[in-house]
């Protein structure tokens, strides 16, 4: 335990479960909280008619019992694994993460991977073509990113890729006609590669490739201002201007030298937006028909199902826990200076 | 600021080059991703054929036993047969399936179903009466959403090929509920083998929403309520017709997307599009526009504790001929059709469409001068999140607010999420509620819930015994035998709720379907909304 790292991570864990205490807590009080009933919006009218079904349902969900039963037992099932049973799917949330959560991640780490990719490079070029037209056009570009709503960009996206221009596949995961892979991790991309199934895997990727880029738009266009303006910052620094006058070559000095100062803030912000990411996906995979975690998310909260919006908050605080667990590991891999303890 | 390097280096220029690098690879691989899944899928050609079915779904299962959703009723119909059931868009004449005769008693009380011979499940096993008996029970016991259909009806088989339904009251209904997908008959021993019993006990919904287990032209190859349910033909089905297509897949799919992917030839069918989207389908395709069974309408609380304004008959008056029945029609758009009275048009009892409400502007002034009500102001309630056939409620209620502000009626909008709204609704708190009604199977008993002191009327704060004229007309067409006579019996009561019920029926919207060219055989069904089976292809 000596160790930095291994207390940094200890500290951060416990946090992690707290956190997750907590947000089972805030759900479950604000859920309650709602004018409204899961029974009412679960059972059919003539079923409400019934006292008897309604006595049923409230039995079989626990919503017979007073609130802190409620939870306790919410409680109790969580330390073993057991997030309930949606009232929705009529399935265990477990299943229905376990079988959503793949997609989204598949989703969001594209989009990621696209945006850091795209982000930089164009960050990068708009700064070293300072005021010239190509920084004109990526900075509007990356204006343009941030301010268009993520539906509106879907839906447009669709049409025009997928409808007009017919390069793009249309709704769903991969082709309907095509089956599954065989699930491994549950990313269609990976298991399918993994299964050598290459047809599934180029339906995967295609199926992935415009709601990944829709999602992405914001982000790219938040990292290309933010990688931007700390490149400009860096290259004026003496030491920019000492190794370019010691003659090193444009490739050492824009890696080694500008780039990393740089990427602090670049990792700073990335952490923050990646973490704002999943909002997007409820409206990304709704027009995209993708079955994710966001459209999960949805349509448990529109039908007040209760275990089901808690499980996705548990998700969502695991996500942001990793996310900055992961940015605060880089600091310290990126500056030296930067100390984990 | 420190200066900035003015000298284009090598580095630069490469640097420039990213973004072209970029966009090409990603375009590349746009492309290639599209060009393999874009094939269509019918062009598997020869013995196998699929269908893709954009919907927007609301599923919970696959269970016939617990299934009573839009989406749900069209996956059970596919997979599980039942003992009657409809053909094509017709509701009035229940026909045989795994039923080849029934007979009701004269005093309504008995139904005598006679099983044909030959049926069997997919899994080869022939259908038994023990199989149509345990079937039922499970759903009347299961205490699930359809359970009510079969409330107080006792079945038992009588013979091997006779099963005897009985009851306390006389069930008119009974010979038009039997095709409810609800009562699709599964093969008992297989579901008990799954934990399935007739009780509340029953442990097979997990097993059912993984592999069916009935007769029926399909069977379930994968199911899930968010995203897509797979059907596979059944090999082995025992009926004369067998399905067109070998594998049916039904995605969840938002209506905006619907239009475009079955433009595209991504999709066959798109079931959900709103009267402005199919305007501008195009030739090649062909668009149904059918009234659905849905009626839209206002509840005006009759209940003085809720509201002195609305329980005042002069006032309900006043929103009754206030409203601008045509206006809202337009706004429903094509196909959609004004719901002369509770009960929709295509159902035994419905009113001629002559005998609708019609507005008048003048006589809802002078009611509601004579209301003695100063400046009368009431609440609306709506559901806010709920679409109707692609219809949203907003634009509805904001038209009503309008037409009522003319007559002299203030009306303030409340909407809420349907969740939230439906505690209000459900529980008669509403001052002026805007709702619908879908029937729960296609006979005008259902519709009984909307008299005095029963489901529906009692949300509108109408208690037992408010009208006993109308209440004594519905005893008698619940328990009344014969087509003519019910017919007669339930227009009298629409024309008494017409007079003076709590109830403003306004429109019945139009579900609006677009098939590719090559599918045949459509028909909109206002139970199942679309029989698979009978889909064909040319």
């Amino acid at each position: 335990m000596r160790h930095p790292l291994a207390r940094f991570l200890l500290r951060r864990i416990a946090v992690a479960v707290l956190l997750g205490l907590g947000i089972t807590l805030v759900t479950f009080v604000l859920t309650n909280l709602v004018p409204g009933d899961p029974v009412t919006a679960n059972l059919g009218q003539r079923a409400l008619g019934d006292p008897a079904i309604v006595a049923q349902f409230r039995a079989e969900h626990g919503l017979d019992k007073s609130l802190p039963v409620q939870y306790l037992t919410y409680l109790g099932g969580l330390v073993q694994g057991d997030l309930g049973m949606s009232q929705q799917s009529h399935r265990p949330v477990l299943d229905d993460l376990a079988e959503f959560v793949p997609s989204t991640i598949e989703l969001a780490g594209g989009a990621i991977l696209i945006s850091l990719v795209a982000g930089v490079a164009f960050g990068v070029i708009a700064a070293l073509r300072r005021d010239r037209l190509s920084d004109q056009v990526l900075r509007v570009l990356s204006l343009v990113g941030i301010s268009v709503p993520t539906f509106w960009l879907a839906l447009v996206a669709f049409y025009v890729f997928f409808f007009r221009l017919q390069i793009t596949p249309g709704s769903g995961r991969i082709a309907p006609d095509m089956n599954a892979p065989p699930g491994v991790t549950g990313l269609y991309t990976l298991d399918a590669a993994l299964a050598g199934q290459w047809d599934v895997f180029a339906s995967a990727v295609g199926h992935l490739l415009t709601p990944a880029l829709v999602l992405a738009a914001y982000t790219i266009g938040l990292l290309t201002r933010f990688t931007r303006s700390a490149v400009l910052e860096v290259l004026g620094q003496d030491y920019v201007r000492a190794a370019r006058a010691k003659g090193l070559p444009g490739r050492v000095i824009l890696f080694r030298y500008v780039l990393r100062s740089a990427l602090v803030p670049i990792i700073t912000v990335a952490g923050l937006a990646f973490g704002s990411l999943l909002s997007g996906t409820v409206l990304v995979e709704s027009v995209f028909a993708r079955p994710g975690i966001g459209q999960y998310a949805y349509k448990s909260a529109t039908t007040l199902d209760l275990p089901a919006v808690m499980g996705v908050g548990l998700v969502v605080g695991c996500v942001y826990v990793l996310i900055n667990l992961v940015v605060d590991i880089l600091y310290g891999v990126i500056d030296p200076r930067v100390r984990l303890a | 600021m420190a200066t900035r390097p003015r000298r284009r280096t090598a580095w630069q220029a490469r640097a420039a080059l990213l973004p072209v690098l970029l966009t090409g690879a990603l375009s590349l691989a746009a492309c290639s991703g599209g060009s393999t899944s874009t094939t269509s899928p019918q062009s598997s050609g020869g013995t196998s054929k699929t269908l893709v079915m954009d919907a927007s779904f609301t599923l919970k299962t696959a269970d016939p036993g617990r299934n009573y959703e839009p989406t749900g009723l069209i996956v059970g119909k596919a997979l599980y047969d039942t003992l009657l059931t409809f053909e094509g868009s017709d509701v009035t004449k229940p026909l045989p399936s795994l039923a080849e005769s029934y007979e009701q008693s004269a005093d309504g009380k008995t139904l005598t179903l006679k099983l044909r011979q030959g049926a069997t499940f997919s899994d080869g096993s022939p259908v038994t009466a023990d199989d149509v008996v345990f079937s039922l029970n499970r759903v009347r016991d299961l205490k699930g959403n359809p359970s009510f259909l079969l409330d107080g009806v006792e079945v038992a088989k009588t013979d091997e090929s006779t099963v005897t339904m009985t009851s306390k009251t006389a069930r008119p209904e009974l010979p038009f509920i039997l095709p409810n997908p609800a009562l699709g008959i599964l093969n008992s021993k297989v579901v008990k083998a799954h934990g399935g019993t007739a009780d509340a006990s029953d442990k097979a919904e997990q097993y059912l929403n993984g592999a069916s287990a009935g007769s029926g032209p399909y069977e379930l190859e994968s199911f899930n309520t968010q995203s897509q349910v797979v059907l596979k033909a059944n090999a082995k089905y025992w009926g004369a017709k067998k399905p067109t297509y070998t594998k049916v897949v039904i995605r969840n799919v938002e209506s905006a997307t619907q239009k475009l992917n079955v433009q595209r030839g991504d999709s066959q069918v798109a079931l959900d599009l709103s009267g402005d989207q199919i305007k501008s389908v195009g030739g090649s395709f062909q668009t149904l526009k059918t009234a659905s069974a849905n009626v839209v309408f206002l509840l005006s609380n009759q209940d003085a504790a809720v509201s002195k304004t609305t329980s005042n008959p002069k006032i309900l008056e006043a929103i009754r001929k206030g409203v601008d029945y045509q206006g809202l029609l337009e706004l429903a758009g094509e196909g959609s059709v004004q719901a002369p009275g509770v009960i929709p048009t295509m159902l035994l009892g419905a009113l001629p469409a002559d005998q609708a409400v019609k507005r008048d502007v003048e006589g809802a002034k002078a009611a509601v001068a004579a209301s003695g009500v100063s400046n009368p102001s009431i609440k609306l309630e709506y559901p806010s999140d709920l679409t109707l056939q692609g219809l949203s409620f907003q634009p509805f209620a904001e038209r009503i607010q309008a037409n009522l502000k003319e007559v002299g009626i203030t009306v303030e909008l409340a909407p809420a999420p349907v969740a939230t709204a439906l505690d209000n609704y459900r529980n008669g708190k509403e001052e002026l509620g805007l709702w619908y009604w879908g029937p729960d199977y296609p006979d005008p008993t259902d519709y009984l819930a909307f008299l005095p002191g029963k489901l529906v009327g009692l949300r509108a704060g109408w208690k037992a015994g408010a009208d006993k004229e109308l209440e004594a007309v519905g005893d008698k067409a619940a328990t009344t035998i014969g087509d003519d006579t019910r017919k007669q019996l339930y227009t009298d009561i629409q024309n008494k709720l017409n007079a003076s019920g709590p109830f403003i029926p306004l429109i019945q919207p139009s579900q609006n379907i677009v098939t590719a060219a090559s599918v045949t055989g459509l028909a909109f069904h206002p139970v199942w909304t679309v029989d698979v089976a009978a889909l064909g292809a040319k």
